[in-house]
């Protein structure tokens, strides 16, 4: 009974996902009639001429979240490991009920946070590099570095607390200090559930709205000339859902083209942020696997 | 219908189903018109016990369209309803209220005022927005580089602005620039970084962190947005501000307009820094 109704409720929410893609697909046909791959590979969105090409803002959505990346999985990991590895029991909870409290922030007061503090940081601390405003990409990057700590320091730590505690026991038996144990027993064995961690860290990243809005500038076409330096991130920029949480929106409402394209970019963030969780939720199911 | 609902989800966030309350009379469109109607719906909220929801998604162009949709009662517009807005939406019967004129301003941050750049003609304006001016040297300031943020699209401010440069909005070219949204961020923006400049009502100026630039007429002359400047049309980036109908307004539609039309909405339109339709000519 119990393994039907999992059945069941499981295929409901495949079906859900399916519907959902389906509908934005057939929404954002015209514009795949129109652009062909081009409309992912080119770097020329004008709507007013009717052309659209998204590759800066999938470049600008996987730019942010990478940084968020890079910023919270040292932070994230670290603390994971020291709450489930250093920490006694009690302090262990009082911290992850904090880390529980930082996740129930609301997104929007992450943004005006972001534009508070965030802002005027970046613009004063990079001022060397003759920044034109306080909206870039690094500005969203870090936003979401605190938006993601939460996932990845939970999951981390919960892949740590799934590896057995009589192997830390046998491996302390065996004259190995604490440092030790952490390093050749607890970490290659939770290595998995923590790429997992990471993994749906980006994810949420990838489709984190309204703080990225506040804080990206909202500057199309905005891919870099050089790859290699920092400069890119200190430019405003645009990602995938800065662009939809736009004005643009309701202009494109009008032509179905345009509205094609709007629906287009749903596409492909679907697209990114289900492959993205889905390779995580892959990498979580097989944590305990002997490789 | 697939499109009306998921339009309805992106604009408004809605749950699905939300049931509204019939007698809700909802608002939506301008930023600009949303500071003085904003006034006057607490104001009969509170006399009348009116109940309204009032909101500035997306603009003049969330205004015309959500009311074109049937989503709201009332749009607020600050540039009119065009033809091709009235052909979007054939159900829609638009009916333009004028409750009042606003002037844009070409608003710079202190230290480019301070820098000595107190005027700007339309060529410069246009040599800015197509990005071959790039530094204040070159409008006889100091060496800074312009950090130009640009109204986002379907915005009635935007509108003024590139028909004030290029005589009508399609002529203008598509650019690249950082874009803000409401009144609210151009300003904290401009207000907030160095060498910035946008445009944005002239209301908003507070002469300490933002400044508007006086226009340089070709003769020379230059004009500052003050009320006798805009009303006698000295000035050339001023625009209508409307409510907007479907077909005459009725019911609690109708109170609202009245209202605004009425002594203290024109008194709340002048309180926000607009011209009442008795100062115009």
């Amino acid at each position: 009974m119990t393994r039907f109704f999992c059945w069941v409720f499981s295929l409901l929410a495949l079906l859900a996902f399916g519907g959902l893609l389906a509908v934005f697909l057939w929404q954002s046909l015209p514009v795949w009639q129109a652009e062909g791959v081009g409309y992912v590979t080119k770097n020329r969105w004008f709507f007013r001429q009717q052309e659209f090409g998204a590759a800066a803002m999938i470049y600008g959505s996987a730019m942010v979240a990478l940084v968020a990346l890079l910023v919270a999985a040292p932070l994230g990991l670290g603390t994971a490991v020291l709450m489930s590895e250093y920490l006694p029991n009690r302090l262990r909870w009082g911290m992850k009920v904090l880390v529980e409290l930082l996740a129930g922030v609301p997104s929007v007061v992450y943004g005006l946070l972001g534009i508070l503090l965030l802002r005027e940081w970046v613009y004063d601390s990079f001022e060397a590099f003759d920044l034109l405003s306080g909206d870039t990409l690094l500005t969203a990057g870090l936003l979401l570095a605190v938006m993601v700590l939460p996932t990845v320091v939970t999951l981390g730590d919960d892949a740590l607390r799934a590896v057995p505690s009589t192997q830390r026991r046998a491996a302390r038996g065996l004259g190995l200090t604490r440092a030790e144990v952490v390093g050749s027993v607890a970490l290659p064995q939770a290595a998995r559930g923590m790429g997992a961690a990471l993994l749906l860290g980006f994810g949420r990243a990838l489709g984190e709205t309204v703080a990225v809005f506040l804080v990206v500038g909202r500057q199309d076409n905005q891919l870099p000339e050089r790859w290699w330096s920092m400069q890119p991130l200190l430019e405003s920029g645009q990602t995938l859902t800065s662009k939809l949480g736009g004005a643009e929106t309701s202009i494109a409402y009008a032509d179905d083209l345009h509205w094609g394209a709007m629906m287009g970019l749903g596409v492909l963030l679907l697209v990114l942020t289900g492959v993205v969780t889905l390779l995580g939720t892959i990498f979580r199911s097989r944590r305990n696997a002997n490789a | 219908m697939t499109k009306n609902f998921l339009h309805l989800m992106l604009m408004m966030g809605l749950a699905v189903g939300a049931a509204a309350q019939a007698e809700t009379l909802k608002i939506n469109g301008s930023t600009t018109v949303n500071l003085p109607a904003a006034e006057a719906a607490e104001a009969l909220r509170k006399e009348q016990g009116l109940d309204i929801q009032i909101d500035t998604q997306g603009g003049s162009s969330g205004g015309i369209s959500m009311l074109g949709e049937g989503l709201v009662q009332i749009g607020m517009a600050s540039k009119p309803v065009k033809d091709e807005d009235k052909a979007k939406f054939p159900k829609c019967d638009f009916k333009s209220i004028h409750v009042g004129e606003d002037a844009v301003a070409m608003i710079v941050s202190a230290d480019v005022w301070e820098g000595g750049v107190k005027s700007i003609t339309k060529e410069q304006a246009a040599g800015i927005y197509e990005g071959r001016i790039t530094n204040w040297k070159e409008l006889g300031g100091a060496d800074r580089r312009i950090a130009f943020f640009n109204k986002e699209p379907g915005r009635g401010t935007w509108e003024v602005f590139t028909h004030w440069v290029y005589g009508d909005s399609k002529k203008a070219p598509q650019v690249n620039f950082p874009e803000v949204g409401g009144n609210e961020e151009a300003r904290s923006k401009v207000g907030g970084t160095r060498g910035a400049v946008s445009q944005l009502s002239s209301t908003w100026v507070d002469n300490e962190k933002i400044f508007a630039l006086g226009i340089k007429t070709e003769a020379g002359e230059v004009v500052e947005p003050t009320a006798e400047a805009i009303s006698s049309k000295r000035y050339p980036l001023s625009r209508p501000l409307y409510l907007l109908t479907n077909g005459e307004p009725a019911g609690t539609a109708k109170t609202f307009v009245d209202f605004m039309l009425g002594e203290r909405g024109q008194a709340l339109v002048k309180k926000h820094g607009y011209l009442m339709l008795s100062e115009l000519k």
